[in-house]
């Protein structure tokens, strides 16, 4: 089971799918395209522990984060 | 004589008060420091005395498991973790908060600019330092494209009048 962790005002909502189902991949490629053309970053978290940033979607990522755009604050 | 009675019993004053004010003031930061502080201006938010503490646990919950153990270690003793920016190969300290919490350290250690940078919108302060931490880690430079500079006090400075 993959998941895509989305930060948001709750904290943040977690969408898992089976990347063997070829429909729910294809959904999860259409909500990658979705945020990051909303301009969130998507980090896939590898093996050993460290975040790769991802600009296009990663069928085998087992775990994808993404938050919103960075601001200066 | 009065003139003396009253130096004395100033000077006893203020000894009291400078101790018994000690204790206070440990415990006032100890509780600074506490990572579930809840900040006092939010609590003008709706439903926020229900929600606030969930939303706060599970952003906590999301970065300590992306931590390294190094980090994990330094952020639970001292509610602040350092990461090594991708680029500079410059050390970060990122503190428990929103805004205004990540420091630039020199070579030897201590603080020497602040940088200003968050994800857009409200996000709870477990998640804003984990997106601190992956933009320093993968993409420093972008990070501090968009990001404020802010002064450090040192402790060398000297202030003059």
């Amino acid at each position: 089971m993959a998941t895509q962790i989305v930060m948001d005002r709750t904290g943040d909502t977690r969408h898992n799918f089976d990347p063997k189902n070829a429909d729910a991949l294809l959904k999860a490629e259409k909500r990658f395209r979705e945020l990051t053309g909303a301009g969130f970053t998507a980090a896939v978290r590898t093996a050993s522990g460290e975040a790769v940033v991802k600009r296009t979607f990663d069928p085998n990522a087992e775990e994808t984060l993404f938050f919103p755009r960075l601001v200066g604050g | 004589m009065p003139r003396q009675l009253l130096r004395n019993a100033k000077e006893r004053l203020r000894l009291f008060l400078s101790e018994r004010g000690r204790p206070a003031r440990v415990l006032r930061d100890r509780l600074r420091r506490q990572p579930n502080r809840i900040d006092p201006s939010l609590r003008f938010v709706p439903d926020f005395r229900y929600v606030y503490g969930e939303r706060e646990t599970r952003g906590l919950e999301l970065l300590k498991e992306r931590l390294s153990p190094e980090q994990f270690a330094q952020y639970d003793a001292n509610c602040y973790f350092e990461v090594t920016g991708c680029h500079s190969g410059k050390r970060y300290r990122i503190s428990h908060g929103t805004s205004m919490n990540i420091h630039e350290l020199d070579g030897a250690g201590l603080p020497c600019v602040g940088w200003c940078f968050a994800p857009k919108g409200y996000l709870v302060a477990g998640d804003v330092m984990l997106a601190q931490k992956i933009a320093l880690e993968t993409d420093e430079r972008g990070a501090l494209a968009v990001a404020n500079k802010f002064f450090v006090p040192t402790r060398n400075m000297h202030l003059h009048y």
